[in-house]
């Protein structure tokens, strides 16, 4: 598992997200919106940005080389 | 008999030149400070008060009479019982946080008494002493009758010996602060920054507020404490004035640290107090307005008078005043059980006081808050858990609290690697002090690198309960157990 730091737009607070590598994008953010559920209401599909670009969310996180420790941002799509 | 005049300034300006021991030796840099001056520069410190120890115990003789009177009058379980539910919290929080960290602040104290560089300051360090072992027992000896009747007092005391996260956060910054400073970085940061620059919010801002609400035990107690920091707080200035003409980048980064750091602790101390722990009907003024006139223009005004400049993150932390107590206290709401009092949950009343005093943030923090109330509707009053998080929350490698920088559409946090390591930051200037003494700071782990190291359990209650020193009985919940008149619970 990768641990990760998570922050949904809208939060207040960033949050410790544990990660397989081969989950996708779209997993990632589904997984840290069910984590700030509490505070944030999510209602449509989220995007998730690593290191300012926008991710695909099909792609898997070992594709991306997202490491242990990092930041990634997750916001509803457009 | 000799006049006060005839002996106190030979008293208390008693320093001499050495003979067989080398100045240095008596007054080592990593003790006293840097810069390292010879004694003649520090001949004309001075400081207002100039109290002699006969003085001392006399005055201080008189206030503690005062305020055991007080006590005996108002003290007693039944007093504090009438007491507003979300003040009493108030009370919790500062009762845990304060008393031991001024029992840290004796050695801070102590060290300026032995190594400050002028006897006018060692003297009135040895007073300050005094009067942090007497700060630190008013509150204990205060609150501990107030265990038998609400075991989450038990805290005052219990706080500073746990690995609660508050607690990890709050010996990260009174080690620093208190016990390992020299002699001039105490007097820069404690004296000046802390003692000066902050502390009116608990002196003015807060006393009033407990006189708003009935509660005179802690306003004396504030009173009390108020008259001794205002003698001992007079140290940082004439120091803060000797290493700004000799070292003013040194001045300017001491000052910039510490008004960080201590904003911070305020933030979380004082800002819950005031915008979420007062009953509505006894708030003055907001948190951010209390700080704009007891903190910001003062704070201002002090550097200007030094030639010293206001702090490079000064519109981040402006920016902070409207939201970042918001986004701890919502929060820490969401992780109650984690800490040891109780929250209150703003209601409709609430809400729109503080959607006037903070137009900038609150619409954001407003949905967080419909959020949080109709998952109390979905429950049964007094489950907490059913309104709780339970995912692992990191902190930040500089001040140990969660990451609640910035603002909510966009969170400040940020990621350094040092010496084969990650770390994480809630702000900029967090990650800026870092960055300055690395040395300082890296060996320390965060709650998060503690549980990947194995030290502390990773699931919730496991952690609560085997790490943080929590139980059931005295962990944080919703003051009302999320019974409001205002909240409709919907029918199932």
């Amino acid at each position: 598992m990768i641990p990760l730091y998570g922050f949904l737009r809208g939060d207040t607070l960033g949050l410790l997200i544990l990660a397989a590598e081969d989950e996708t994008v779209a997993e990632l953010g589904h997984k840290l919106a069910q984590a700030a559920r509490i505070r944030v209401k999510t209602t449509g599909p989220l995007q998730v940005i690593y290191r300012g670009r926008t991710l695909d969310p099909t792609a898997r996180l070992r594709e991306i080389g997202i490491g242990p420790l990092e930041r990634f941002d997750a916001e509803e799509a457009p | 008999m000799l006049r006060r005049e005839q002996w106190l300034e030979f008293a208390r300006k008693l320093d001499w030149e050495f003979s067989y021991v080398s100045e240095a030796d008596v007054y080592p840099a990593e003790q006293s400070g840097s810069p390292w001056l010879p004694s003649a520069d520090w001949a004309d410190w001075d400081e207002p008060f100039r109290t002699s120890y006969a003085e001392y115990v006399t005055q201080q003789h008189e206030k503690d009479i005062a305020l055991y009177a007080v006590r005996d009058a108002v003290g007693r379980v039944d007093d504090f019982e009438k007491l507003p539910r979300g003040w009493s919290n108030a009370l919790k929080l500062h009762a845990a946080t304060l008393p031991l960290a001024e029992f840290a602040a004796v050695v801070g104290n102590l060290r300026a008494a032995r190594f400050g560089r002028n006897s006018a300051w060692r003297n009135t360090a040895a007073l300050g002493a005094l009067d942090e072992f007497r700060h630190t027992q008013i509150p204990l000896l205060l609150m501990h009758e107030l265990v038998r009747w609400d075991r989450q007092f038990d805290w005052t005391h219990k706080f500073y010996h746990s690995n609660n996260w508050v607690a990890i956060a709050a010996r990260h910054l009174a080690d620093e602060l208190l016990l390992t400073s020299n002699a001039i970085e105490f007097a820069v940061a404690t004296n000046f920054v802390f003692e000066t620059g902050f502390t009116n919010l608990q002196f003015v801002g807060l006393s009033s507020l407990a006189h708003g609400v009935g509660d005179r035990m802690f306003e004396q107690m504030l009173t009390s404490i108020q008259t001794d920091e205002a003698r001992h707080a007079q140290m940082g200035a004439p120091t803060l004035a000797k290493l700004a003409e000799h070292d003013r980048p040194r001045a300017q980064y001491l000052l910039d640290k510490w008004f960080w750091r201590s904003w911070q602790l305020f933030a979380v101390v004082t800002g819950f107090s005031m915008d979420y722990l007062t009953p509505l009907d006894q708030r003055e003024r907001s948190f951010k307005e209390f700080m704009n006139e007891w903190v910001v223009d003062q704070y201002l005004a002090s550097l200007a008078e030094f030639g010293l400049e206001r702090p490079w993150y000064w519109d981040t932390f402006l920016e902070a005043l409207d939201h970042y107590h918001h986004m701890v206290y919502a929060s820490a709401y969401t992780y109650r059980a984690s800490v040891w009092f109780d929250f209150v949950l703003p209601g409709p009343a609430e809400r729109a006081w503080l959607a006037d005093k903070y137009p900038a943030s609150w619409p954001a923090l407003d949905r967080v808050w419909s959020n949080v109330s109709e998952r109390w509707q979905e429950a049964d009053p007094g489950n907490d858990f059913a309104v709780h998080g339970t995912a692992i929350v990191p902190f930040c490698d500089l001040c140990q609290l969660v990451l609640c920088s910035g603002t909510q559409q966009h969170n400040a946090a940020s990621t350094i690697d040092h010496a084969g390591r990650r770390y994480v930051f809630c702000s900029a200037p967090c990650r800026w002090i870092f960055e300055q003494e690395p040395e300082r700071y890296a060996a320390h782990k965060d709650v998060v690198q503690r549980v990947l190291a194995g030290e502390a359990p990773a699931n919730l209650v496991a952690l609560l309960r085997r790490y943080f020193g929590l139980d059931y009985a005295d962990w944080g919940k919703d003051a009302f157990g999320g019974n409001y008149p205002w909240l409709v619970r919907t029918q199932r």
